[in-house]
């Protein structure tokens, strides 16, 4: 075991793979030499050589795409998107060819790319630096969606998306990158893709979080534990495929469901979730289900008053939880 | 107008009997495509077809130097790069007819032709997107040091994408095996070129991506075979990607259901006698390679090969409703996660 960041256990994660398959490389902005502007491809330039790890242009479309040309024709790639906000650009060759090609092949190509990509906000990178958009490809049948919290499960999660035959794309929230840390097992591990964690067992209400928001809700839930309110902790670490059981045999126990996330509200995944359990567990609900999320304004202003206003924390997420009690 | 070279005295490297080959495909794909026109008037099958009777040669004759290897990317116009590659005709039929014996299993397009095994990349709508897919390919060619080598198509049209000019850019600082053909057929659905482009020969593009670009005459069977000859040994070499421009002209609309009346009669009626077909008939006559009996012949088997794929593609299955479900992901999973039996949901605390 070693204590290792959220950072390093992807790095290590990945240069593991690359030594265990000779397919996997990698490429995209900044990732050679420099090893990432945030550390995230950090050394493996310098051991796998320019073959493998490659520094690209400025061209979103392209890193996704090679990633879709280079595993049809048998590669492992891994496509860096450096910043979230600017996988708009990549939008066609993610949604269009690298989501479809398997159905649109009638299951003749197979298109097996990893993209991994920074996201999320709290640390003042303003409008295009702190976005956390996972619902335009949770709504992208074909693609994969994981958002790991812990370094655990981030590298596990790696490893389990080089290991199988879609496409995946990996949501790095940056504030985790250097303040979460986990012992790591030296062995070799998987965190296979779909299973929602428990974080924290409950009686009273389930909170449903992802990335950067498990702090939050353990956080909120610590709270709320100190006022008699027991609150059982999903971190659902996959959000595509969708671990529906987890969701709903938690709220079987409880009753009750709060979902957080920081995307803004409308046509957010909490909604998709919500109306999952409206749908296939009504009976069971003792409450309405509520969300806590950013308000419906674009991601995420600039100035730390504002910044702060916009994200979901754990008061916000307590004083949501109380509400559900209380109903 | 034409800006193009002409050329027309080699393929001395074709013996008689691959020269006659390739005529029986330029031929297949001419009548197995006014035969899909006709069909389709007849409501025979549904959606559209996008012709390209009068353009045969800037497809078919680049896909038929090809190794079986070597990857193709078409775009929506391309049926005659699958005829070039030599895709069973029965399979480009069942694609049109929407059948289960598709190669998309009727999923995808009437015209979006694919064939993984021989390396035809199943295309998109998107113009332009194959480029980058092609691109993709080519640096997996690359890293894994194969001999291997993309042809990658678009019109004119698609040449003004953003995803065009990230591909070549890419392409060229990597010298990628990949040759990028453009078929400059004057128009992009109802908009001549002259309005999208400040340039004539689409080939001076490839000066900005340091490799080089030529334009040709792509209604010359032979011009357009030395010069993809040319760019595909080129690339195979490691000597980096090539920008051809072909130009030519489609002789009907956009697709079946576009009458075309933004064009002049007279320009269509001028680009038809330049037709690539006689142009290439007559060559071969004086060459000796063919005669009226071989042409005959030819001709008898071009018709049978057709109505076998018509009558493959009519009597196969339509997909069953269902059949949408699936090839979503590998093994049919689906967006919802499927638990294994032997899988326990146990808590997962955090370990720090
Ligand atoms: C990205 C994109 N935008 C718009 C369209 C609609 N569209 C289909 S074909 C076409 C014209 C293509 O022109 P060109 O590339 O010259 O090919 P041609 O049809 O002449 O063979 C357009 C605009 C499309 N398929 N893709
Ligand atoms: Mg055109």
């Amino acid at each position: 075991m070693a204590v290792t960041t959220f950072i390093q256990a992807i790095v290590d994660g990945t240069a593991e793979e690359m030594r265990r398959d000779e397919s996997i490389f990698l490429f995209g902005e900044d990732v050679g030499v420099h090893g990432g502007v945030w550390g995230e491809t950090r050394g493996l330039f310098h051991e796998f050589g320019s073959d493998r790890v490659i520094d690209t242009p400025i061209s979103e479309n392209l890193i996704a795409g090679l990633g879709v040309g280079s595993a049809m024709m048998g590669m492992r790639p891994i496509a860096m998107i450096q910043f979230a906000d600017f996988i708009s650009l990549a939008m066609d060759q993610i949604t269009q060819h690298m989501a479809k090609m398997r159905y649109r092949s009638g299951g003749g190509w197979s298109c097996p790319v990893l993209i991994r990509t920074n996201s999320g906000g709290g640390v003042q990178a303003g409008l295009y630096h702190s976005q956390e958009n996972t619902a335009w490809f949770c709504h992208t049948p074909g693609l994969k969606v994981v958002y790991p919290s812990t370094a655990y499960d981030a590298k596990g999660l790696l490893k389990a998306a080089l290991r199988q035959e879609d496409p995946v794309i990996l949501f790095e929230h940056k504030a985790l990158y250097r303040s979460v840390k986990d012992d790591i097992p030296e062995n070799d591990y998987i965190v296979p893709i779909g299973p929602a964690a428990i974080r924290r067992e409950g009686e009273d209400v389930t909170l449903v979080v992802w990335g950067n928001m498990v702090r939050s809700a353990l956080e909120a839930s610590e709270m709320m534990e100190k006022e008699g309110v027991s609150v059982e902790v999903i971190d659902f670490r996959t959000l595509v495929p969708i671990d529906k059981e987890t969701l709903i045999n938690s709220l079987k126990k409880t009753g009750r469901v709060v979902i957080a996330h920081e995307e803004n509200r409308t046509g957010g995944f909490g909604g998709e979730l919500a109306a999952i359990l409206a749908e296939e567990a009504f009976d069971y609900l003792d409450a309405p289900i509520h969300r806590v999320c950013a308000p419906d304004v674009p991601p995420i202003p600039f100035s730390i008053p504002m910044e702060k206003f916009h994200m979901p924390n754990a008061e916000k997420i307590a004083k949501v939880i109380r509400k559900t009690v209380e109903y | 107008m034409l800006n193009a070279k002409q050329k027309g005295e080699d393929m001395m490297d074709l013996n008689k009997e691959d020269q006659r080959r390739l005529f029986y495909r330029l031929l297949l794909c001419r009548n197995f495509d006014e035969k899909m026109r006709t069909l389709f008037r007849q409501a025979r099958y549904a959606g559209t077809f996008f012709s390209c009777v009068g353009q045969e040669a800037t497809t078919v004759v680049p896909t038929f130097l090809a190794r079986k290897e070597d990857v193709v990317g078409p775009q929506h116009r391309e049926i005659g790069a699958c005829f070039g590659k030599g895709m069973p005709t029965k399979y480009i039929a069942a694609q049109i007819y929407a059948r289960k014996t598709s190669p998309d299993k009727g999923k995808s397009h009437p015209c979006h032709f694919g064939y993984p095994e021989l390396n035809i990349i199943t295309p998109a709508s998107t113009v332009a997107a194959q480029t980058v897919i092609g691109t993709g390919c080519a640096l997996a060619f690359k890293i894994r040091k194969e001999p291997r080598v993309v042809l990658a198509f678009t019109g004119e049209g698609g040449t003004s994408q953003g995803s065009w000019h990230e591909a070549c850019n890419f392409a060229g600082v990597h010298k990628l095996p990949i040759v990028f053909v453009c078929q400059n057929n004057l128009w992009a659905e109802s908009v001549h070129y002259k309005f999208t482009s400040a340039i004539i020969d689409y080939s001076d593009r490839a000066k900005a991506y340091g490799f080089p670009g030529i334009s040709i005459d792509g209604n010359d069977v032979v011009a357009v075979y030395e010069e993809s000859k040319k760019a595909i040994e080129r690339a195979r070499k490691g000597e980096g990607p090539t920008l051809i421009e072909m130009k030519t002209y489609r002789w009907y609309g956009h697709s079946e259901v576009d009458p075309a009346n933004y064009r002049m009669k007279e320009e269509v009626e001028e680009w038809k006698k330049k037709d690539p077909l006689p142009r290439f008939e007559a060559f071969l006559r004086k060459n000796g390679v063919l005669d009226d009996k071989i042409k005959a012949e030819i001709e008898k088997e071009v018709e049978e090969e057709i109505e076998a794929a018509i009558k493959f593609a009519e009597e196969s299955p339509l997909p069953a409703p269902e059949e949408a479900l699936t090839d979503v992901y590998a093994g049919n999973q689906t967006m919802i996660y499927e638990r294994p039996k032997a899988e326990k949901v146990k808590p997962e605390p955090i370990r720090t």
